[in-house]
């Protein structure tokens, strides 16, 4: 039993993060088009980031983000100004095509200024622990959640009540009669993209402490937000989150109860069987 | 108002309108007629500058505004209401209207705008929260005409309002173009239906195959033999 | 099945480079001839995968559950069980083409979108990759070694690179003609109104499960024969080069870049992007960790950029405007569309 509710615990810890990462890759999505097979990869970076930022300057990667959010989202709106905006309208593949290739340079760029070593990021709070009843939780996990369950409310209330907000809701749902609003579509895509970059900066920070780095760890991340989002239904944003959700318990269920190697078994099957019997996905309610 | 010179213009590099010249005085209606295929909707979306033209110029209020984007249009004033509508389904009609005022002139004068627009629009306010989705067709049409004047329009171009609305509908609509029409506001009405434009519009453009075919005061296109041939495409 | 495909097997320059082609082995110092060997490999995966990711237009990512079959199983039977490679080809292929139609199976009956299809066959791939990992009859993680190659043609032994050579050449030219059959028969047909809109083929009554079950089976059991080949090239049995989806994703690459859905485009993309990969590493690979790959990418990058539609398009323009062009026998790059 106590295993249980770790696991259950662990993973809607994690699951929150997962969700999020996966929101910022929706909002893309439904802006432009795009799946961008170098999510993790940024992931990657970010955490990477972190750790120069430490080595130089001793920030504790909580605090680096206030360097580590602008920078990241600077080089998002770069690389879809001159990666991804020319290839819009392009084969859906080709685009996935050219993100791969941004895969390869981030990691390996990774790899050339930091070597291939793990790496560890101290953070002011990486060991110390919550514990209730009979469930250990770590602090890192916790202020994780929170954060991300927080900024999760805080895309939803911008999507809900702002301007940029409903601008990208109308772009998604129909580009040509936003144009005609005077809307410009191109502008709407690009500070989504970095927007989905700043988030993915932020998630770096929470996953970061207590966790070991390497430059290839970008996939697994990707794989994961694709599991996230297709479950989402791509761009429904309560879906995604519940996705997220699911893939995070069935991941943290499949590392307890088999083995590490096993563990992604169970988020793989879990996904393949909600796919067949419902293939909408997990959306709930309006898409956005 | 609107001055249009010899524009050529299409898509995908095909050409759609061939050397179309026209122009609207202030405070007119005129009516932009003809057959499916003739270029209607490729003349309002240029004139949205969805399209950039292959040559010609157009000129609003004197300013030559051939190379303006979208964006820059809609914040002179020049304003679409599309064909069918294209009202953001999964958003509430009041999101709508909010959406139609996002642009940098009508933005300040938001609140009071929508007012107004409700105040000309009574329907729309039962149906503030409701999604425009689920709006029938004459209501959608009603929310799209709404949309554009949030926009504060100097210019309104309405493409096909009457299409597959009810009659009664299609009376309120038309009303309300009247409305707006005596409170002085400039508008260009391009639609199939030859009656209904030529009892509302002052003067009318008949377009055949991306040319204007026919032009003058609605009663001399209405009396004009051509006028049905250019339908049929006789 | 249309007279094209019958213009290209009769092409004189098909036949003329091939002809060249076969000499290499006796020019080549043997690094190179290795890059021109792997290229062939990956001549004739991409063409297997462009049958049902290009024509077909279902992106499936399993594809490295195939060439593991293929490249393992073969090579567990004969170690483990004794069993002729020969023999254990056909098993391997047979084996594939049954996980194959179950896969077009699924896809059918639950009506998957795209990305689902995607990811839930990278799903089935990575399965697969952990039952290989975990299971030691195939080799678990640390693969299997296989007898050396001492020339046995009836021991399904090659003799060194230069027999591997023309045997991967052989496989390399059937895969790409395969396409050109495939594009030049009904199937083609078929398949490319799944791809443009599988709804409206089931509509009018195209037999949309059959045609899918064909080009995935098609597909599989060439991919699986070319594995099988290929770890006897190699010797030695690398589960994680041969049944991870790095494998896919490299072959889906060159099928793209060069150009999705036509018979010589993934042919095109796999014999630039490999021997610049190759090279790239042997000049940087040790130079700096990572540099190779970092150059690969932007090259990739800027490769897509400059040829968004795919390399092939671009090729037959140049090819249509060199002079003289016009009246003469029609180049194989047109006749395969």
């Amino acid at each position: 039993m106590a295993e249980f509710l770790q696991a259950l615990t662990q993973g809607l810890l994690i699951g929150s993060t997962y969700g999020l990462l996966a929101l910022g890759m929706g909002l893309v999505y439904g802006v432009s088009g795009v799946v961008n097979f170098a999510h993790g990869d940024f992931i990657a970076l970010g955490m990477f980031m972190c750790l120069a930022l430490y080595s130089a300057l001793s920030l504790d990667p909580y605090v680096s983000i206030v360097i580590t959010v602008p920078v990241m989202m600077g080089v998002g709106a770069l690389v879809y100004r001159y990666l991804l905006r020319p290839m819009v309208g392009h084969k859906f593949l080709m685009i996935v095509q050219l993100t791969l290739g941004l895969s390869l340079v981030l990691q390996n760029g990774i790899l050339m200024v930091f070597g291939g070593q793990p790496a560890r990021t101290p953070s002011a709070v990486e060991s110390r622990l919550w514990i209730v009843g009979d469930v250990v939780m770590r602090v890192p996990h916790i202020i994780a959640f929170v954060v991300s369950f927080a900024m999760a409310i805080g895309l939803y209330v911008m999507l809900r009540s702002t301007d940029f907000g409903r601008s990208i809701r109308a772009v998604h749902q129909n580009a040509h009669a936003a144009s005609l609003m005077g809307i410009d579509v191109g502008r709407v895509q690009i500070l989504t993209f970095a927007l989905g970059i700043g988030i993915l900066a932020i998630a770096a920070a929470l996953l970061l402490p207590g966790t070991p780095i390497q430059p290839t760890m970008g996939l697994r991340y990707t794989v994961i937000t694709l599991l996230v989002v297709v479950l989402g239904g791509m761009t429904n944003f309560v879906g995604i989150m519940l996705g997220g959700l699911v893939i995070g318990i069935s991941e943290a269920f499949g590392t307890i109860y088999l083995s590490d190697i096993l563990g992604m078994l169970l988020p793989y099957g879990i996904f393949v069987l909600i796919m067949l019997f419902r293939p909408q996905g997990l959306t709930w309610g309006a898409a956005r | 108002m609107l001055e249009i010179e010899h524009l050529v213009a299409g898509y995908g590099g095909v050409p759609v309108l061939h050397d179309v010249s026209l122009t609207l005085a202030a405070g007119e209606i005129v009516g932009l007629l003809g057959a499916n295929n003739a270029g209607k909707t490729t003349l309002i979306n240029s004139l949205s500058g969805m399209y950039a033209p292959m040559s010609g110029r157009i000129l609003f209020e004197g300013t030559d505004v051939t190379a303006m984007t979208p964006r820059e249009r809609v914040e002179l004033g020049i304003v679409q209401v599309p064909e069918g509508r294209l009202v953001f389904p999964e958003m509430s009609v009041r999101e709508n209207l909010l959406l139609g005022g996002i642009n940098r002139r009508a933005r300040p004068g938001r609140s009071r705008q929508m007012e107004r627009v409700l105040d000309l629009l009574p329907r729309m306010k039962e149906r503030l929260s409701q999604n425009a989705g689920t709006l029938s067709g004459g209501e959608q049409q009603m929310l799209a005409v709404g949309r554009a004047l949030m926009a504060e329009a100097r210019l309104l171009m309405l493409d096909e309002p009457s299409l597959g609305l009810s009659p009664l509908f299609v009376q309120y609509i038309f009303g309300i173009i009247d409305k707006l029409h005596a409170g002085g506001l400039t508008i260009l009405l391009v639609e199939q239906n030859l009656n209904l434009t030529l009892r509302h519009a002052q003067r009318c453009y008949v377009l055949e195959r991306g040319r204007v075919a026919i032009e003058g005061s609605a009663d001399a296109v209405k009396d004009d033999p051509r006028t049905r041939s250019a339908y049929l495409g006789l | 099945m249309r007279p094209e495909f019958y213009k290209v097997l009769q092409s004189p320059i098909l036949w003329g480079v091939l002809l060249l082609a076969a000499l290499l082995p006796f020019v080549l110092p043997s690094y190179y001839l290795h890059i021109v060997i792997l290229s062939l490999v990956y001549v004739a995966l991409a063409s297997s995968w462009n049958i049902v990711g290009g024509m077909a237009g279902q992106i499936s990512l399993a594809h490295s559950l195939f060439i593991g079959i293929g490249a393992m199983l073969s090579t567990a039977l004969l170690l483990k069980l004794g069993i002729n490679m020969w023999l254990g080809l056909l098993i391997s292929a047979a084996i594939s083409a049954v996980m194959a139609a179950m896969i077009a199976w699924i896809d059918y009956r639950f009506r998957l979108g795209h990305l689902s299809f995607v990811l839930i066959t990278m799903a089935f791939a990575e399965m697969g990759g952990l039952v290989v990992e975990g299971w030691d009859f195939l080799g678990g993680a640390s693969g299997l070694l296989l007898p050396r190659d001492t020339g046995h043609f009836l021991d399904f032994q090659f003799g060194g690179s230069h027999g591997a050579f023309w045997v991967m050449l052989f496989l390399a030219v059937v895969c790409v003609l395969v396409n050109v059959a495939i594009l030049n028969a009904p199937l083609g047909y078929y398949l490319r109104t799944i791809r443009d809109n599988e709804n409206a083929a089931r509509a009018i009554g195209v037999d949309v499960l059959r045609y899918k079950v064909a080009a995935m089976v098609i597909s599989a059991v060439l991919a699986s024969i070319v594995g099988t080949a290929y770890v006897r090239y190699l010797t030695f049995a690398d589960p994680y080069l041969l049944v991870s989806p790095v494998i896919t994703i490299e072959i889906v690459l060159f099928a793209t870049v060069g150009g999705l859905g036509s018979a010589f485009g993934p042919a095109l993309g796999a014999l630039l992007l490999v021997p610049l990969g190759e090279i790239l590493r042997g000049q940087l690979g040790g130079v700096l960790p990572g540099l190779h790959y970092f150059i690969y990418g932007i090259v990739v990058i800027a490769v897509i950029l400059m040829t968004p539609q795919g390399l092939l398009p671009l090729v037959e323009r140049l090819w249509k405007r060199r002079p003289g062009a016009v009246a003469a026998a029609e180049p194989p790059a047109n006749a395969a569309r």
